[in-house]
């Protein structure tokens, strides 16, 4: 229990975080774009890019949790370098000078592209191939020029995030689902495809932010299969008739990346690279090192996501790029155009 | 006359830069270490270094700027003048305006500060190529500037010099030739790619030499030159020891590529020395017009050899160059691959 500063707390996994730390009585403060809106929370509302306001933030905190990211759906690659790079140095540098113990800095997975082999473990190099992956990977390198400066920086890597409330751009998937159209993978789906379910992640970076000295922890499911088998457990869930189908990787990238580029759909290279690509973590350190566990497998953490995507899908709407369902666009007329 | 003892102060220009951040890691110790930094997104990562760097962000052609970055700096201080434009966007022009407008405004800025040492980062450019291969270049050498941006640095040494010969500030001049290291732009993964699948071309038959130097070596060089009894008034060779083939270089790279755990595919092939010289008519012509090809302007330069002498360096300034070729190269290679660079 201490004095915590979750950046980017009002986001999907900040919430999650949050709720987490509450709930074992730390006494939370929160940075993010957005307020939280929550009585037992001290709201900042403030952009990482701001360093006044993130050493305001950071004073008086024992431990601070650096969540905030400019993800993948949002293209601009400045506003990726700005936020993911400088916002990271800027939370790094308040920490080391307002004498924080403990900074626990969420990662990517994306900074390992596509990987040579699997699993990817804490030794495997970073290869990352698009503008995402490469503003994450020098963000860890900051944190890790802070640790040697003194400051004690931990590095948690989640595989794709998901759980209850996370949509961005599962909201399509779920979409068609529903509406029982095909439901597409890139070639033949036999990608081992790794997905963390939130609450397992925040448990991570809580433990994280409890062991003191710098450490770096790659976290996904344990009990997760291809991306086939992910979907098809989906797919015989909802029972709307909705079935698993292949469409070649070429052209399908080729699609993706025409419909995004012309404003039709809501993918970004980090989608269209690595979603028919495999990759798997290694958890074998977080378990030995913290104590972690992940409580959910690909499937039940697809199958959560989407009943709770059904009982709120009149809700959501703002927020940010997680919570909120993307523009279908096309994909509205692809479902009709594919479905019953 | 004896050493300087290294200055509390110090001021660094284009301190985000390839050289810049490899020497404000270096002077981590310093009390104060106040750089300039052209963008906002450079402030933080350099702040993280070290809690005693500052970081003024502005554009070193802007007064208001100069006015800002020696702005409380006491006359203990030392200037390292690092900001320049070595391969412009596009247009020649900014050579001029940022490698000499830019040194006028520092160094006018570090007279009236009244600072202790003036240290200027030049170039081997304002002497383009040696006439012989065995010819090295060294302090009595005649200026002979190589296209826009050798004539860039040799306006900009001659400010610097005349400052000095008036009495205002305490100028050193230091001159590295081809540089390398970590903190190396995305141009040098290119390189480091084009090497490694021998796609990068030996001109000629790769006899001709060339001096290089190690980001450490020539921090070291900068940091001798900030103290040494012997350095105000004068300009120095900083390079590693001894000049090597171009050929020599090549392979040295692919062997740290190697040793580095990376694929060397094919073997080193020649393109006759006149490519180099069809390149440098080429560039000369572009850069006439006020337009620059980064390209063609490198491959216009690899057919000489471009070689200087360090021994004064070495007697007068104390410059002892701990690490090697391969060394260096390798240590280069690493950075970019922890930072997920791919080569």
């Amino acid at each position: 229990m201490g004095r915590v500063l979750i950046t980017g707390g009002a986001g999907y996994f900040g919430s999650i975080l949050c709720d987490l730390a509450l709930a074992r009585g730390d006494d939370v403060r929160v940075l993010d774009l957005n307020p939280t809106g929550r009585a037992d929370v001290e709201d900042i509302v403030a952009d990482v890019r701001d360093a006044d306001a993130v050493r305001k933030a950071c004073a008086g905190v024992d431990v601070v949790l650096n969540n905030v990211a400019q993800v993948p759906l949002a293209k601009d690659r400045d506003l990726f370098w700005s936020v993911n790079v400088a916002g990271t140095a800027n939370v790094l540098v308040a920490a080391r000078d307002a004498g924080v113990g403990k900074v626990v800095h969420t990662s990517s997975s994306a900074i390992f592209g596509i990987p040579e082999r699997n699993p990817v473990d804490e030794s495997t190099p970073p290869r990352p191939l698009e503008a995402y992956g490469r503003a994450k990977t020098e963000a860890e390198s900051l944190c890790r020029e802070a640790a040697a400066g003194g400051l004690d920086v931990s590095i948690v890597r989640p595989r794709t995030i998901l759980g209850h409330g996370r949509l961005g751009i599962m909201a399509v998937l779920f979409e068609l689902v529903e509406a029982g159209a095909p439901v597409f993978v890139m070639g033949s789906g036999d990608n081992r495809y790794q997905l963390v379910h939130a609450e397992d992640l925040a448990d991570a970076v809580l433990r994280a932010g409890d062991r003191p000295g710098a450490g770096t922890y790659n976290i996904g499911a344990t009990d997760f299969g291809t991306m086939r088998e992910t979907l098809t457990a989906l797919c015989e869930h909802a029972g709307t008739g909705s079935r698993v189908v292949s469409v070649p990787v070429a052209p399908a990238r080729l699609g993706m990346k025409a419909l995004s580029t012309i404003g039709l759909a809501p993918f970004a290279p980090y989608h269209w690279l690595l979603y028919s690509e495999s990759l798997w973590f290694d958890t074998a350190k977080a378990r030995t090192e913290l104590g972690w566990a992940p409580t959910r497998s690909n499937a039940q953490m697809v199958i959560e996501s989407y009943d709770w995507f059904l009982s709120h899908r009149d809700e959501v709407h703002g927020g940010s790029h997680h919570t909120s369902p993307v523009k279908l666009g096309v994909m509205n007329v692809l479902k009709r155009v594919g479905g019953r | 006359m004896t050493d300087l003892a290294p200055s509390d102060t110090v001021v660094v220009t284009g301190a985000a830069g390839w050289l810049g951040q490899n020497l404000v890691r270096a002077l981590g110790d310093r009390g104060r270490v106040r750089c300039l930094v052209a963008s906002r997104d450079e402030v933080s990562p350099l702040e993280l270094v070290s809690p005693s760097v500052e970081v003024v962000v502005g554009d070193v052609r802007d007064p208001a700027t100069a006015d800002r970055l020696l702005d409380g700096i006491g006359g203990d201080a030392t200037v390292f003048h690092a900001a320049a434009i070595i391969h412009p966007a596009r247009k020649v022009r900014d050579l001029f305006d940022v490698n000499v407008g830019g040194t006028q405004l520092v160094l006018d800025r570090a007279r009236r500060a009244g600072v202790r040492r003036f240290v200027h980062v030049s170039s081997n450019s304002p002497f383009g190529a040696n006439p012989t291969p065995v010819d090295r270049f060294d302090e009595r050498s005649p200026y002979n500037p190589y296209m826009a941006y050798g004539r860039s640095k040799v306006e900009a040494e001659g400010i610097v010099r005349r400052s000095h010969e008036r009495g205002d500030v305490s100028a050193v001049i230091v001159r590295p030739p081809w540089f390398y290291g970590p903190f190396q732009p995305e141009r040098q993964s290119q390189w480091f790619r084009a090497v490694r699948t021998a796609r990068f071309p030996v001109v000629g038959d790769g006899s001709q030499r060339r001096s290089m130097v190690y980001a450490g070596n020539l921090v070291h060089g900068l940091l001798r030159a900030e103290v040494a009894a012997a350095a105000p008034g004068r300009a120095w060779w900083i390079a590693d020891p001894e000049p090597y083939e171009l050929r020599e270089i090549l392979e040295t790279v692919r062997a740290a590529l190697s040793a580095e755990g990376l694929e060397v595919s094919g073997s080193l092939r020649s393109v006759p020395r006149l490519v180099g010289v069809v390149a440098e008519k080429v560039d000369g012509l572009l850069q006439s017009r006020g337009l620059y090809q980064q390209a063609v302007h490198v491959l216009g330069e690899l057919k000489d050899t471009i070689a200087c002498d360090v021994t004064a360096a070495q007697r007068e300034l104390g410059y002892a160059p701990a690490t090697t070729l391969l060394d260096g190269m390798r240590a280069s290679i690493r950075w970019g691959l922890e930072r997920g660079m791919q080569f």
